[in-house]
């Protein structure tokens, strides 16, 4: 991979914000701005390898995060042991979930895959809600103080930035590798064509069942992180389908099925809805939603590969002008 | 006999369910497009009722409302939307009409909150004793009209000149293309249908049930599941299989508890998916990627 | 025999699209499928691609019953094809796509890039690699199928109108590719229209019409034998009573 200095920018910037932002007055809300912004990136990279790579829109990955919300959290509250012992178990129920939905639907047309999805997560979300074992509608609380350094309950929001950009980064790994592998070829020829696909010799069931499962447990991943941070789920946060919403239109803004367009997504999008929660408090989520809802339909319509492609399709004319600058400069100063 | 008072009241329900979802199957069976939005549509012809209520004009003027004012709907987003993203991929193609709920939905929540609301007394209130069931005037009217009206989409799609237009554009594009038909003013006439019939829907609804914003998205599942239990793009199949779920629907809420009605209607839908996803009156071979 | 296609019936619902359909292609032939629109040749060619699944009958190849089996097992086992309709990965590079079909064969990446690099140099698109496949006209479309084919080393290849809507010049390339192929030692069964080229290229064909097979043996035989000429010209004058009304 040639390390391109867009990259370097990005991962750099990434790396020093805590710190840059610690000097301004409001450096600890950043701070946590920061976190969020970074866990979001996952789950939309996570959603992108199911959603983008391989065309399968599942609009019900809040079934994965959750399981990878609350299993850790169950861990701590049926065993008393740190939420972290529970990040295993909660990928595995995640991965088990997918096969569950994946199975049936992956011989069908992409629609009904779809519309599982949404059915499984809803399905799930009452469930638990009404299911005291699981905390019902109330949710479920981690340990409140830390125990063991394990426990990973921090004051401050930097340690769990960080945490979170090295899963990232193990991520981001994780997609580019497979990208560039059999496996990765497949995934976007199954987007492209599926039954071209086949024709070569892909076995495509499998492969979209695959998707899923990698897709789901780092779904998982990034649920766990979320219940570590904020110490609590309930079905509405960890089931909701506004975590799905969230997911997709981060991934799909920046540009589904390219490397760095979830992260580009998140960049774009939790400041804004940081902004407008501070700005117009409870009502500014209904907002917010009616805005992504906008923003959705408008992607779909007009620009279906998100920021990455607006910007792959604006990259020549860009040179073209600078070019043309360059020369009246020349012209002017000869 | 509560038992059997629950079955009718499902019955009812479900015909409505039957109205609603024939509008979505047709719309998957002529365009293979799944209209995400379809539960919202029928969220509005609720609120369309509940405006008409507002100034006054009767219960027989709902109906009718919600029909023009989402068969405009229909058309519009038809035009300005799907028409474009039919051509593209997958996920613009789902995005469009899931953005589109989102859009429609936290609108709703904005302009009338997240209340349930019901319409005020009317002619139509009161209960009716049918031999020992006691059916509500209301839910008994919508159920019956429900019933009627999807009877009538399908007799126009089978036996009427536009019908079969229709269903010429369903089965082969460039063919009906050659027979002069346009099939983008039948497909757009399709959509208009599709959601005029989840609009009236709605506002028969919204008379017999309380209702909000949050609704949309549970008939959205309940159209999906209808639809998937009917056979890709049946309409029959879609009326049937309505029935089904209401009753179903209604029996689970009194067998086992209200809160889990949902869940084995969802539980219903999986199960289909495993077992036998051409759903009731589908080949098989159309559902198949 | 390479392929054995014995009594292969389908039929959708009421509608019986093939009927008994036999046809034996043995290695190194190159075999013709021809007949009027709507006579059963993509029926047959679907069938016998594994995209359709026969009512009845059954289709060996290279001694495998595939008469069940599904497209991808088609291709494991050395069957490609192409389509009447490019069906390109737009999106992804000419290089890509090639690649894709390389992954059959080749696993690691870099065989499977070097696999395709030679594909590319063969079918003459190295120079237009990295271009992405929605910017090639229909032309380009078809050879770069049949090279993504070619990437999957197919034993058998079918190729589905590979050669329609193309200029004389193209269609000049297009055959000279075809018999390029050929000369691999890769079997080919092609459906076609363009009587020049089944003329010139097919040593076999096998006719078609109204869902059943009317005639078989040498070109220059089947073009003479009347029931031929009955089927096409029956549906020419069929097809101008229509244009006038």
């Amino acid at each position: 991979m040639r390390p391109r200095w867009g990259s370097i920018v990005l991962w750099g910037g990434l790396l020093v914000y805590p710190l840059v932002v610690s000097f301004a007055d409001s450096g600890d809300f950043l701070q946590d701005v920061g976190a969020t912004l970074v866990l979001s990136a996952i789950g939309a990279c996570a959603w992108n390898i199911v959603g983008g790579y391989a065309g399968q829109v599942s609009v019900g990955h809040a079934i994965f995060f959750g399981a990878g919300a609350y299993v850790p959290l169950l861990a701590y509250e049926l065993f008393e042991a740190p939420p972290l012992i529970g990040v295993p178990f909660g990928i595995v129920v995640a991965v088990a979930m997918a096969a569950l939905i994946g199975l049936p639907t992956f011989r069908l047309q992409g629609h009904y895959f779809s519309m599982a999805t949404i059915a499984v997560a809803e399905l799930i979300r009452l469930v638990v809600g009404n299911w005291d074992l699981l905390g019902a509608a109330i949710g479920i609380q981690g340990p409140a103080t830390p125990r063991v350094w394990w426990d990973l309950i921090f004051r401050s929001a930097v340690p769990y930035y960080y945490i979170f950009l090295g899963v990232l980064a193990l991520t981001v790994y994780i997609t580019w590798a497979m990208a560039g592998s059999r496996f990765g070829y497949y995934l976007r020829a199954i987007r492209a064509g599926e039954r071209a696909a086949r024709s070569l010799g892909v076995p495509v069931r499998r492969t979209k069942l695959m998707a899923l499962m990698l897709s789901a447990a780092l779904t998982s991943v990034a649920g766990s992180l979320y219940a570590i941070k904020v110490g609590f789920v309930n079905p509405e946060s960890g089931l909701g389908i506004l975590v799905s919403v969230q997911m997709i239109i981060t991934a799909a803004l920046g540009g589904a099925g390219t490397l760095y367009g979830p992260i580009i997504g998140a960049i774009i999008l939790v400041p804004v809805q940081s902004a407008t929660n501070t700005w117009f408090g409870g009502s500014g989520s209904g907002l917010t939603y009616i805005l992504y809802g906008g923003i959705i339909m408008l992607l779909a319509r007009f620009e279906p590969g998100g920021v990455v492609e607006l910007w792959q399709q604006l990259r020549p004319r860009l040179w073209q002008l600078l070019r043309a600058r360059a020369k009246t400069e020349q012209a002017r100063v000869a | 006999m509560i038992l059997l008072q629950a079955a009718v009241g499902g019955l009812l329900l479900g015909a409505v369910y039957a109205l609603f979802s024939s509008g979505l199957t047709l719309i998957w069976g002529m365009m293979n497009f799944i209209n995400f939005a379809h539960g919202e549509f029928v969220m509005l012809g609720m609120y369309v009722a509940l405006l008409v209520s507002w100034v006054n004009l009767g219960p027989e003027v709902f109906g009718p409302a919600a029909a023009v004012a989402l068969m405009l709907l229909g058309v519009i987003v038809y035009m300005g939307l799907i028409k474009h993203v039919m051509r593209g991929p997958m996920l613009s193609q789902i995005l469009s009409t899931f953005g589109l709920a989102l859009l429609l939905r936290y609108s709703a929540f904005y302009i009338f909150k997240s209340d349930f609301r019901t319409l005020p007394d009317t002619a139509l209130s009161g209960t009716l004793n049918l031999g020992g069931i006691y059916v509500s005037r209301a839910q008994l009217l919508a159920g019956l009209l429900a019933g009627v009206l999807a009877l009538g989409m399908h007799v126009l799609l089978t036996r009427t000149a536009l019908g079969s237009r229709l269903l010429a554009v369903a089965e082969d594009r460039n063919a009906a293309m050659l027979m002069g038909i346009h099939p983008d003013r039948m497909q757009a006439l399709a959509w208009g249908l599709s959601a005029a019939s989840a609009g009236i829907a709605g506002a028969l609804m919204a008379i017999a049930y309380p209702f909000s914003p949050s609704v949309g998205e549970t008939f959205a599942l309940t159209a999906f599941v209808v639809v998937s239990l009917g056979g890709f793009g049946s309409v029959p199949g879609a009326m049937i299989a309505g029935f089904i779920i209401g009753l179903v629907e209604a029996l689970a809420g009194y067998l086992i508890g209200p809160i889990y009605k949902d869940v084995i209607v969802y539980g219903l839908f999986v199960a289909v998916l495993w077992i036998r996803p051409q759903g009731l009156l589908g080949t098989g071979s159309e559902s198949r990627s | 025999m390479l392929l054995e296609v014995q009594n292969v019936s389908c039929s959708f619902g009421s509608l019986l699209a093939l009927s008994e359909a036999n046809l034996s292609v043995g290695e190194g032939e190159i075999v013709g499928l021809i007949g009027p629109n709507g006579a059963g040749k993509s029926t047959f060619f679907n069938c016998v691609a594994g995209d359709l699944e026969p009512t009845s009958g059954s289709i060996r190849f290279n001694g495998v019953d595939v008469t069940r089996a599904p497209a991808e097992h088609h291709a494991l086992l050395g069957m490609g094809r192409t389509f009447q309709v490019p069906a390109t990965f737009e999106d992804m590079t000419i290089l890509d796509n090639v690649m894709v079909g390389a992954f059959l064969r080749y696993h690691r990446r870099a065989d499977a890039h070097a696999k395709a690099n030679e594909v590319l140099r063969l079918t003459g698109l190295e120079a237009q690699a990295n271009l992405r496949a929605r910017g090639l006209g229909t032309p380009g479309r078809k050879r770069l199928e049949i090279a993504r084919v070619l990437a999957s080393e197919p034993k058998l290849m079918l190729l589905d109108e590979a050669l329609a809507g193309l200029t004389p010049a193209e269609i000049q390339r297009a055959m000279e590719l075809v018999r390029r192929i050929h000369a691999l030692g890769i079997t080919i069964v092609i459906v076609e229209h363009i009587m020049e080229v089944i003329l010139t290229l097919a040593q076999r064909v096998l006719v078609f019409n109204q869902g059943r097979t009317i005639a078989h043996g040498k070109p220059s035989d089947v073009v003479n034998d009347p029931r031929v000429i009955e089927a096409y010209l029956g549906h020419r004058r069929h097809a101008r009573r229509e244009r006038r009304a």
